[in-house]
């Protein structure tokens, strides 16, 4: 249970582009948008659409060019500095010289919480890499990498946590498993999420709203609610209404993606 | 990652055997040809210098324990200081410019000038050996430590900064666990690179030491005692690097991707890069007068740069004095530049044919690295012995020198070609040339042009001291013989024009290095 309503995370007139030899080069148009706290928020889009951008500039890893970001009073940065949110990065990051355990505690030591063993291990074993505790990610398939890091995201319990495309290099079974685990452990924390995601299907299983954003620079093509009750079990994938969901935010993706090429057909 | 590491383990489990038979081979051969070359005079056999040692095993004994102590704490002090200007760098970017100019240019000191200079400031005593020795070893360290300070990708800096941590957490999680494996190649370089420099600061009037025994036994053209100290020199030098690896692979680190990258393109402006040479110069300047002055150098021997400028430009005698030390100055250039690039198109070319012919190359790789490791200045006079007096010992002094480095930094090079680019090769059948000239080489360039740069130093070093110890010709017997004559202003003079000379050409090798990887190579630049 959430012990107390999060803050809305709301984007006033945001904007990013990069400066280039050729000039710049937009990422993201301007956007108004607000996302609920403690709720989960999926971006999808066509690769390169700067879904990651959007991803960072919450995180504060990037500034706006134009606009400002703020989580409730604070800005992505007071947020950081009192370590309240946490990434799981697409390329997983984690140290190569450090264990699982050692890089999932690192999750905790960096947002200064104190050490706890337990709640690692628990951490580990919930993401399926008990076992695996001492070895090094060299030694680990890319799957298993970006479990570890899911796993050393998810260990400062954060209030906000961005997931950018967590599950894209784990196999299909996996990517189920996780699917169907992770998200009550969220919840329980109330965490307000931001996940990335190629997969609609994924994005309709966790997400309570979903945007569909256009080829760069990312313009919001379509912001579709999710009303699917929660659990998400088996019934519910197999109802007619999860179906329904999928195939609107597959067209929106189509739409937003070449609407000229799809009118001269 | 492991694989590399399964790799170099190979080498070493393969070592014993096949080694020792080719170690003793190379034993009875150059027994032979020693016997057969009696009456020329330059190779001792085996035989004499093993008798040399066990007639003379206490003085060669305590000499050596009084050189490897200077050397040790040299290793340390020079590791030290080049470690925290890696950092210092880091922490201040803006002073990498500055700091990387004077790092080299202290790097570039002839050992054969600064070390009678220490020895007047330090009087009798180890103080010489130690400081060379720390010379010699803090760039070597400095450099591959700044490269792996900066290697982490910037994921990993996200990941600090997604918490909200600073560029101290960053320096302690990231920064100084990624430098470790490169800190070990550094140290690596360093231990044989500190014997060495004992050894040379031991020629300027030490009471003992091997550099002692070495200057006395070329003075009395005793071979058998120069070759026992050279061949005592190789084996704690290769003993030394083969140690801190050791050391290294017992600490389990991945080993480094790359060693030495390109110079960072920081240039924002077009003035940038002249100004920033104009300010190097101006510091250069500053800390040499103002380290006289703050010490109160007397004036006699610590001449400042007006001095200098006095006795070579504007002072009675200037004329004379310029046409003598740029005289000695195109003397020695027109030995040290073939010599220079003869050894790094030797240790180039060899790569590429071991390459093309991988067994071979896996047995040498491991001699190849062994012998990058023996002081080969140690071994300059014997060299010079042999091959004259003239051009020929000169010229492979030089190129001996810079030979093993660049051959076992282009062997790392070529192997360093993504396996993806060989498969696809391989999916074409194309043929080895064909996958050298394609696929290898433009991945060896790197490599090759760091150890170019690299080279300079190694060069002047080489030919400066077969020039003062051996061939009496050139800039290194002038700054000998003005030394022992103290005439310190051709001394200091000569110093300026070796540090001038040298960055002017390391800076036209990385001008070169910025063009060609531009053309092939462009991610090394980005970063």
């Amino acid at each position: 249970m959430p012990d107390a309503q999060r803050p809305d995370i709301r984007l006033t007139g945001v904007s990013k582009s990069f400066g280039g030899p050729a000039g710049e080069i937009p990422a993201v148009a301007p956007l108004d948008l607000r996302l609920a706290g403690g709720s989960m928020t999926a971006l999808v889009g066509p690769s390169g659409c700067g879904k990651s951008t959007l991803l960072r500039l919450i995180a504060g890893l990037e500034r706006p060019s134009t606009g400002e970001i703020r989580i409730g009073e604070e800005t992505p940065d007071d947020l950081r500095k009192r370590a309240a949110l946490s990434v799981a990065f697409q390329d997983a990051a984690l140290l190569p010289w450090r264990t699982v355990a050692g890089n999932v505690a690192l999750g905790r030591s960096l947002a200064r919480r104190p050490r706890d063993a337990g709640a690692v291990s628990e951490l580990i074993e919930l993401v399926g890499l008990s076992g695996f505790e001492g070895r090094r990610p060299a030694e680990l398939s890319g799957g298993m990498r970006q479990r570890a890091a899911i796993a050393r995201a998810m260990a400062s319990a954060p209030e906000l946590l961005l997931l950018d495309e967590p599950f894209g290099a784990l196999d299909e079974l996996t990517r189920d498993r996780l699917n169907a685990e992770l998200p009550a452990l969220w919840e329980a924390h109330g965490a307000t999420s931001v996940l990335v995601t190629h997969s609609v299907a994924e994005a309709v299983r966790l997400a309570d709203r979903i945007l569909v954003l256009s080829p760069r620079p990312a313009r919001i093509a379509a912001d579709i609610a999710v009303d699917l009750p929660r659990p998400r079990d088996g019934v519910v994938l197999a109802s007619e209404a999860f179906r329904e969901t999928c195939g609107q935010v597959s067209a929106a993706l189509r739409d937003g993606q070449a609407p000229g090429r799809l009118a001269a057909q | 990652m492991s694989g590399t590491v399964a790799q170099s383990g190979g080498f070493a489990a393969r070592l014993p055997g096949s080694g020792l038979i080719v170690a003793l081979l190379a034993v009875v051969l150059w027994e032979v040809l020693a016997r057969l070359t009696a009456q020329s005079f330059f190779i001792a056999a085996p035989s004499a210098i093993l008798a040399h040692m066990v007639d003379h095993a206490g003085l060669l004994w305590r000499a050596f324990m009084v050189t490897l102590w200077a050397a040790v704490r040299g290793f340390v002090w020079g590791n030290l200081a080049g470690v925290l200007m890696a950092l210092l760098v880091v922490l201040v970017p803006r002073a990498e410019r500055l700091v990387s100019t004077l790092a080299l240019l202290v790097f570039c000191l002839p050992l054969v000038a600064t070390g009678p200079i220490l020895r007047v400031l330090y009087g009798p005593g180890e103080g010489p050996q130690v400081t060379l020795a720390a010379l010699a070893v803090y760039y070597t360290t400095f450099l591959p430590v700044l490269v792996g300070l900066r290697a982490a990708p910037q994921g990993w800096f996200d990941l600090v900064r997604s918490y909200g941590r600073g560029r101290l957490v960053a320096l302690r999680e990231v920064r100084l666990p990624a430098a470790l494996p490169y800190l070990v190649a550094g140290l690596q370089i360093a231990a044989p690179a500190a014997f060495l420099g004992a050894i040379v600061g031991e020629f300027t009037g030490a009471e003992r030491g091997l550099g002692v025994l070495t200057v006395r036994a070329l003075r009395a053209l005793d071979l058998p005692a120069t070759w026992s100290i050279a061949v005592i020199a190789s084996a704690v030098s290769v003993l030394a690097f083969a140690a801190v690896g050791w050391a290294g692979r017992r600490l389990d680190l991945a080993p480094p991707q790359v060693l030495l990258a390109a110079p960072l393109e920081t240039r924002k402006s077009r003035w940038r890069g002249p100004g920033e040479a104009l300010l190097a110069l101006a510091v250069t300047l500053a800390l040499w007068k103002g380290a006289m002055e703050l010490f109160a150098l007397p004036r006699f021997f610590a001449k400042r740069p007006e001095d200098v400028w006095a006795y070579m430009v504007s002072g009675p005698g200037a004329e004379a004095h310029r046409a003598k030390l740029l005289g000695a100055m195109a003397e020695t250039l027109a030995f040290t530049a073939p010599g220079y690039l003869a050894g790094l198109a030797l240790g180039a070319g060899l790569a590429v044919a071991l390459t093309l012919a991988p067994r071979v190359a896996s047995l040498t790789m491991p001699v190849a690295i062994a012998l990058r490791s023996i002081p080969i200045v140690a071994t300059a006079p014997l060299i010079v012995w042999a091959l004259g007096r003239g051009a020929a010992g000169t010229i492979a002094v030089v190129a001996v020198m810079i030979f093993f480095p660049t051959l076992v930094a282009c062997l790392h090079g070529l192997a360093r070609t993504p396996r993806a680019v060989l498969d696809l090769f391989e999916v074409y059948a194309a043929g080895r040339w064909r996958r050298m000239l394609g696929a290898q080489l433009p991945a060896m360039l790197p490599a090759f042009f760091a150890s170019a740069r690299m080279a300079i130093p190694a060069a002047i070093l080489a030919v400066t001291t077969a020039e003062w110890l051996a061939t009496g010709r050139g800039i290194g017997a002038l700054m000998a013989t003005v030394a022992s004559t103290s005439d310190y202003g051709m001394l200091w003079s000569a110093i300026a024009l070796i540090g001038l000379v040298a960055v002017c050409v390391h800076g036209l090798v990385g001008a070169l290095e910025r063009w060609v990887l531009a053309r092939t190579n462009a991610e090394q630049l980005a970063r």
